[in-house]
């Protein structure tokens, strides 16, 4: 059994989500929360694309995917501005122990 | 003369104007703020009284909103420019009083600006035809109020009463927020003449939820059973804004929303009955209240929500003029009396009548322009309060059940009885004042005066009122819209329900006056003295209601930890929830 192009797109971005969204949901490392969202988000621009072949319109697609790219870019970089100060004056990375809304 | 929506528009847009021009003077030139705000005050008024001539049963200057939100459109008829002149003058004459009454306060032009906002959103709530806006303009009146109960926000009690007054109102906005989604979801449009004039071509199931959702709103507003508690907290303002949200703004709006549209709701099962029920119910409570209570201010209030009570009962019972009449009188003779109370409070410095007592000689003009008030408030003959209450008790006799009529009639003997009391431990007996008690400044004198004259006489204007709210205010029982006021008159004080009222009033000044002796009787009802003063469990309701709100929080806090993978994890969860409904709402 062989899988056509746009089977084997769509088992990837099943696949890109899954994976980012279990890092999301086990880590508790700032860095590493950054690093599940792009996957996350990956999965998201590849699905974009996909759909913009699936209905005929690729520039569309290219396009949304493109300004995530710019948008997505931003959100890391000032993520990980913000781990950088997090870490210096906090002294750690984990989030259970930077949460102030626990009990 | 500009065209009536044109008026409309402006008698909205000056106090507004005014309210931007105020705050943008800041506080450094006192005078120029001054003179801005009894300036738009007054053409605001100006405004508002020119509607009078052109008042139009129609809608009339229409601005499309886009989409859902309908046209901006005015229904400047007789009951709402009698509304919005009341809202504008009454309102001009508190500003004008707190001039004296706010010298030397820091941060008037906070103070001046909420109160002509709070004017135009009243104006704007009686006038507009639209029910979205008419809850727009709803909501800011109730913001207004909050602001300004809670002006010294350096006071937790004034805090605590402006968010009591906010949170209260607002359960009163959800009812008439439902009410107008449930119109616009059965008729297509927010528009309340088309409303009115096909109300009983909507489902009864739903004219139903809409006029009880009404009930609510107006309860709510008007400080009616069993939302009464907020009104007498709302006391820790400064004065001029008791006498503005007691008689030109705020608690009218209710007492308005059921007028308006007692038309549609009048045939809905059990809901007249309601109405009168809740009136009948208020006006006995607060009256026992304010005869407990020791603070001016408080006892005032307790009466403004007891008058309330009149006006929300004469509506069940079908009276829409006798209700807006004793509105129209109430406006006047208790602006009167708040404004006459802040100046003896001004004077000495205290709201607790204990420590008041003797000061009619020090302060002669107050206290002969109270008294009048005070006769008013009573309902003794034959100022302005007597006629409206005695056409209430008379609409009443006609046309609610005679439990209702007995609670009303014992209601008022006992406004005489607390009446008759705080005036006497005011101005009369033993002087408890320490220091210097000067009389009301000149411009409290300005705002005294004309209002003293009002109570005097407005009743004299009743045949033309009676013709001047027109179609608004006629059917129902008892009452013939276009009598002359000769013919109105007479029919008052010919009735016999004037002369049993009359027999129970006087009962209640004997009561006061022979207390002495009464004294066997006042150590029997000592309990429900008890009871009143305790607000009847009100505040225990409310107080449970608050820590039941502040525990359920409490206890669902552990589902808020902050923690990133609990989020996600809900995330998740909700996207399975929705994914699943998407699925099975399909198949």
């Amino acid at each position: 059994m062989t899988l056509s192009l746009p089977a084997l797109v769509a088992v990837a971005v099943v696949g890109l989500l899954g994976i980012g969204l279990a890092g999301l949901l086990v880590t508790r490392n700032l860095i590493k929360v950054v690093v599940g969202m792009q996957v996350m988000v990956k999965g998201g621009m590849l699905a974009m694309v996909l759909a913009g072949h699936l209905c005929g319109q690729v520039q569309t697609g290219a396009a949304l995917a493109l300004t995530v790219i710019v948008a997505d870019t931003i959100v890391s970089v000032v993520a990980l501005a913000f781990a950088v100060q997090v870490r210096r004056r906090f002294g750690t990375l984990d989030l259970q122990a930077l949460s102030t809304l626990r009990r | 003369m500009p065209s009536i929506g044109t008026l409309a528009i402006l008698s909205i847009a000056i106090p507004w104007t005014g309210a931007l021009a105020v705050w943008l003077a800041r506080d450094r030139r006192p005078a120029l703020q001054h003179v801005l705000a009894v300036g738009f005050a007054l053409a605001g008024g100006v405004a508002a009284v020119a509607m009078i001539p052109q008042r139009t049963e129609a809608n009339v200057f229409g601005a499309a909103l886009g989409s859902a939100f309908g046209e901006l459109t005015f229904l400047p008829d007789g009951l709402a420019v009698f509304l919005a002149v009341v809202a504008t003058v009454i309102g001009s004459l508190a500003v004008i009083f707190s001039l004296d009454y706010m010298r030397g306060e820091r941060q008037q032009a906070r103070y001046y600006a909420l109160v002509l906002f709070f004017i135009g959103a009243m104006v704007g709530l009686v006038l507009s035809s639209n029910l979205l806006l008419v809850f727009v303009f709803w909501e800011i009146t109730a913001f207004c109020s909050y602001a300004l109960i809670s002006f010294y926000n350096d006071d937790p009690k004034a805090v605590a009463a402006g968010i009591k007054a906010l949170i209260m109102t607002q359960v009163g906005g959800i009812g008439l927020l439902a009410g107008a989604l449930l119109l616009y979801a059965y008729q297509g449009s927010y528009d309340v003449p088309t409303f009115l004039a096909a109300a009983t071509q909507l489902p009864p199931e739903v004219l139903a939820v809409m006029a009880f959702g009404f009930l609510v709103a107006a309860a709510a507003k008007s400080a009616q059973f069993p939302f009464q508690t907020w009104l007498p907290d709302a006391m820790e303002a400064p004065t001029p804004i008791s006498a503005l949200i007691h008689a030109a703004t705020m608690v009218n709006a209710g007492v308005y929303l059921l007028a308006r549209f007692y038309p549609a709701f009048e045939a809905v099962p059990h809901w007249r009955l309601a109405v009168i029920t809740v009136g009948a119910v208020t006006a006995l409570m607060a009256a026992v209240m304010a005869i407990v209570s020791n603070d001016l201010k408080r006892v005032l209030a307790h009466s403004t929500v007891s008058q309330l009570g009149y006006m929300v009962y004469a509506i069940g019972a079908g009276g829409v003029f006798a209700s807006q009449f004793h509105l129209l009188s109430h406006s006047v003779f208790k602006a009167l009396l708040f404004l006459s109370a802040g100046a003896v409070i001004h004077a000495v410095h205290t709201r607790d009548m204990r420590e008041m007592g003797g000061l009619g000689r020090r302060m002669p003009l107050t206290r002969v322009v109270m008294i009048i008030g005070a006769l008013a408030l009573a309902g003794i003959p034959i100022v302005n309060g007597f006629w409206s209450k005695e056409l209430i008790l008379e609409v009443g006799h006609e046309g609610g059940p005679a439990w209702a009529w007995y609670v009303m009639l014992a209601g008022a003997g006992l406004t005489a009885l607390y009446t008759l009391r705080f005036i006497t431990m005011v101005f009369y007996g033993e002087p408890h004042a320490k220091g210097h008690v000067h009389d009301a400044g000149p411009a409290m004198k300005v705002a005294l005066v004309p209002l003293a004259l009002g109570t005097l006489t407005t009743w004299l204007i009743a045949g033309d009122f009676a013709r001047f709210l027109g179609r608004a205010a006629a059917g129902g029982h008892g009452e013939a819209a276009a009598e002359s006021t000769g013919a109105l008159l007479a029919q008052v004080a010919t009735a016999p329900a004037t002369l049993v009222a009359l027999l129970v009033i006087a009962a209640g000044l004997c009561g006061y006056w022979q207390r002495a002796r009464l004294s066997g009787l006042a150590r029997a009802l000592e309990g429900v003295a008890v009871m009143a003063r305790h607000n009847f469990g009100f505040e225990a309701i409310n107080r449970g209601i608050v820590g039941a709100t502040a525990g359920a929080a409490e206890s669902l806090r552990a589902t808020q930890p902050g923690i990133l993978n609990w989020n996600v994890m809900a995330i998740l969860v909700g996207l399975v929830v929705v994914l699943a409904i998407l699925a099975l709402g399909g198949a």
